[in-house]
């Protein structure tokens, strides 16, 4: 038993389990067959146990340095130490597969533990094993991670040195796919709420899937952006690359989604917008897929290219045909009948949700347009940060106006007294906007400002009006905090606004600056003087690094780094961060004197408030935990369990 | 010495370096590189990478700008070499002007979308008058 064999036979079963339990479930809902379902159903683990079969062989292949394998020898060597050859597996494309089928086989088995009725069960079922037969089908065939080469080298090439730099690269992939599958699961029940004509539960059925998804997107947007800081060497978090585009797009629509189902769960209205919605955010998954595996979009993460970007391409197409088909279906009997106010909070949830669509949508006719011009034309364009960010600023501030006043305003019809609030937050946002501009900031970070403090505001009245309340009716007002969704998203929401106050402040006042120090040379830049002392080199073994010695008068030393990969043409920078709650200082070694060690070239870059960033990113996955915690679900649905 | 020999041994892509080390770069420097393209990178501006070209062409910069000449004079000189393809801002003229123009066009017909969404409809006329009807009427 070699470890391509083992993996093959995984992948081999994974997918004709999956096509058994696809041809069986579809079956279950023609006939009506409930013996047909169970079997369908009892195929659900061993497809997940054939394609955890496959991941372990390839883990098994590179903890044995198994060089017979393609995967192996591209992108494993001996010398990596052990953390990197366990992540190994999700450096390129071929593994990233193989784990995003591992976590849809895992997801479909959690999912089947609780099904709903037969009939919907079974396209529930279905939906997710033609899913499963979609990414095994593309490891079958185009991206198998266990191809064998004829003649396997003495040792390989190791993976990307970019992704061995920082830990967090072991996690940021994981969690980004955890997010992506997640929606596999509101997707199936939407299909199968549409096909069988039973428009309400499924929302209220899939509310812990949508939000755990989201929660993982989340923390894998927040990873990326905090990988790309400490590990790329340029100071900063995002860049609108195309990559982080295509992430970012089903990101903003899973968070229309989540905003319009809470409607549909408490109201019953807004079921066109969720079919819309979910279906929308579960292709997009595939679209961001297509975009960056395919190469048709030049970017920096585009490592791997091969011939799955038409299939991804074609399981998009596919996804978004099934979801909008149906609803074109039913869309006559899924209209709502009733009329809504902007100023209520259906309302405002409804704006929200159509801000965030519309972003992206802006995102992505700016990331597709230079593709399209090159298609049309010929001709090379370039749509880059400063297009993204003027177009997205103004849409940020009415996310962030509808955020603070949303869960303010009552359902269906504005109280009176409900206004007394909103001037409240409205002279908050005056305030705090005027305050910013008299410490002379620019007009966007003095309204950053504003809208924080507004943002603030909002959430300490609702906090104060919940304790008030249970006061007033002689409960304990500590009990507001047993209600886990309202202060849980009120959580996420303080988390976005201090986001937004770090990303108006990082990205107006940047300070970068590049000087050639000699030894014992000083240079006094942005408030702090450094001194270069020399330079080191240190041989780590798979890599050879060479460390600047800089003396500061605030932070002691601090030592930049040059990392020289064999498999790299150039050296890789690995910056030195100094976290300061104001502040953020990024020493950067760009080049040395490697004759002599005489003189090194420093970059330094200040960018204020970037720690906040990560705070406010954290906030926003405890947020996300707070309302998942368990006890919180039995004491919402107040059920009593009969015995 | 034991320095240089080291990195040649490890670093097949040590080339010669060029005796002079690299010029100091200013803020401003970078605040215009930023707004250009790396040419043979992949989504990365000026002023991130590290690729030759890129280090030259922050030279460049800061040579012009000890020159006396404005960012505007030196964006311009870049657009000339390469086109516009080197702006990572389009230019808000000809090709590049629907880039600005579609998302605001999608913008608007979403606004417009919902506008009706939430426009109160009201009953059609024939139920009116039944409605006015029987209300009229006495009950029976």
């Amino acid at each position: 038993m070699t470890p391509a064999l083992l993996g093959n036979l995984g992948v081999s079963l994974a997918l004709a389990f999956s096509l058994l339990g696809l041809a069986l479930a579809l079956l279950a809902y023609l006939q009506g067959e409930g013996r047909l379902l169970k079997g369908a159903r009892a195929l659900v683990l061993p497809a997940f146990l054939a394609a955890l079969t496959a991941f372990l062989a390839l883990e098994w292949a590179l903890l044995t340095h198994d060089f017979t394998l393609a995967y192996v020898a591209a992108h494993h060597t001996t010398k990596d130490p052990l953390w990197v050859t366990l992540v190994t597996p999700w450096a390129a494309l071929e593994g990233s597969i193989l784990l995003w089928g591992l976590l849809q086989t895992f997801y479909t088995l959690l999912a089947s533990r609780r099904l709903p009725d037969p009939w919907r069960s079974s396209l529930i079922l279905a939906v997710l094993f033609g899913i499963q037969v979609f990414f095994f089908g593309v490891m079958a065939t185009a991206a198998s991670p266990f191809e064998t080469l004829p003649n396997p080298p003495p040792d390989g090439m190791g993976p990307n040195p970019l992704l061995q730099n920082h830990w967090m690269m072991a996690v940021h992939p994981v969690l980004m796919y955890l997010g992506f599958v997640g929606f596999s699961v509101p997707f199936a029940y939407a299909v199968a709420a549409m096909a069988t004509r039973r428009y309400q539960a499924w929302v209220g059925e899939t509310r812990w899937w949508a939000l755990i998804a989201w929660g993982f997107l989340t923390a894998g947007k927040v990873a990326g952006g905090w990988w790309s800081y400490e590990v790329l060497g340029w100071g900063g978090y995002w860049a609108w690359d195309p990559v982080e585009n295509a992430s970012f797009i089903p990101w903003l629509l899973a968070t229309a989604f989540l905003h319009t189902a809470y409607v549909q769960e408490t109201r019953g209205a807004f079921k066109v917008w969720n079919f819309a919605f979910v279906t929308l955010a579960f292709s997009a998954t595939l679209l961001g897929t297509f975009l960056t595996r395919s190469g048709v979009i030049q970017s920096v993460h585009a490592f791997a290219e091969g011939p799955v970007g038409p299939i991804f391409l074609g399981g998009f197409l596919a996804s978004l045909f099934l979801g909008l088909g149906l609803l074109y279906r039913v869309s006559r009997e899924v209209r709502d009948a009733a009329v809504f106010r902007p100023l209520s909070r259906e309302g405002a949830l409804l704006l929200g949700a159509f801000f965030f669509a519309g972003w992206a949508l802006v995102v992505l006719l700016g990331t597709l347009y230079p593709l399209l011009v090159e298609a049309v034309s010929g001709a090379k364009v370039s749509v880059g940060a400063p297009f993204f960010n003027q177009i997205s600023a103004p849409i940020g501030v009415g996310i962030l106006l509808l955020m603070g006043v949303g869960p303010i305003l009552p359902w269906r019809r504005p109280r009176p007294e409900v206004f007394r609030n909103l001037y409240l937050l409205l002279a908050g946002l005056l305030l705090g906007t005027l305050f910013g501009l008299l410490r002379g900031y620019t007009l966007g970070a003095s309204l950053a400002v504003g809208l924080f403090l507004y943002n603030a505001l909002a959430v300490g009245l609702l906090f104060r009006e919940g304790f008030l309340a249970r006061k007033a009716a002689g409960l304990n007002p500590w009990g507001f905090l047993e209600n886990r969704r309202r202060v849980g998203s009120l959580l996420v929401h303080f988390g976005v606004a201090l986001m937004g106050l770090a990303i108006a402040f990082s990205q107006a006042y940047r300070l970068e600056a590049e000087k050639t120090l000699y030894k014992g040379q000083s240079w006094p830049v942005a408030g702090l003087t450094l001194t270069f002392q020399g330079v080191r080199a240190l041989d780590e073994g798979r890599r050879f690094a060479v460390e600047a010695l800089l003396r500061t008068d605030r932070f002691g030393e601090v030592r930049p780094r040059l990392h020289f990969y064999p498999q790299m043409q150039s050296p890789l920078p690995s910056p030195k961060v100094v976290y300061t709650l104001k502040d953020d200082y990024y020493f950067v070694l760009m080049d040395f004197d490697r004759e002599k060690g005489e003189w090194a070239s420093i970059r330094l870059i200040l960018t204020p408030m970037v720690l906040w960033l990560w705070v406010g990113g954290g906030l926003m996955a405890l947020g996300t935990l707070y309302i998942l915690w368990p006890a919180g679900r039995r004491a919402e649905v107040g059920e009593v369990k009969a015995a | 010495m034991r320095l240089f020999l080291l990195v040649l041994l490890f670093w097949a892509g040590a080339l010669a370096q060029e005796t002079a080390p690299p010029p100091d770069l200013s803020p401003e420097v970078f605040q215009i590189a930023r707004a250009l393209r790396c040419p043979v990178c992949q989504g990365e501006s000026a002023a991130e990478s590290n690729s030759g070209v890129a280090v030259e062409m922050r030279r460049l910069i800061a040579e012009m700008l000890q020159e006396g000449k404005s960012p505007e004079e030196i964006k311009a000189f870049f657009v000339e070499r390469y086109g516009d393809w080197i702006l990572y801002e389009p230019p808000r003229r000809g090709l590049t002007l629907w880039a600005w123009v579609l998302p605001l066009v999608a913008l608007l017909l979403l606004g417009l979308g919902l506008f009706a969404y939430f426009r109160p409809r009201p009953l059609p006329k024939e139920l009116l008058e039944e409605a006015e009807r029987r209300m009229k009427e006495p009950p029976a």
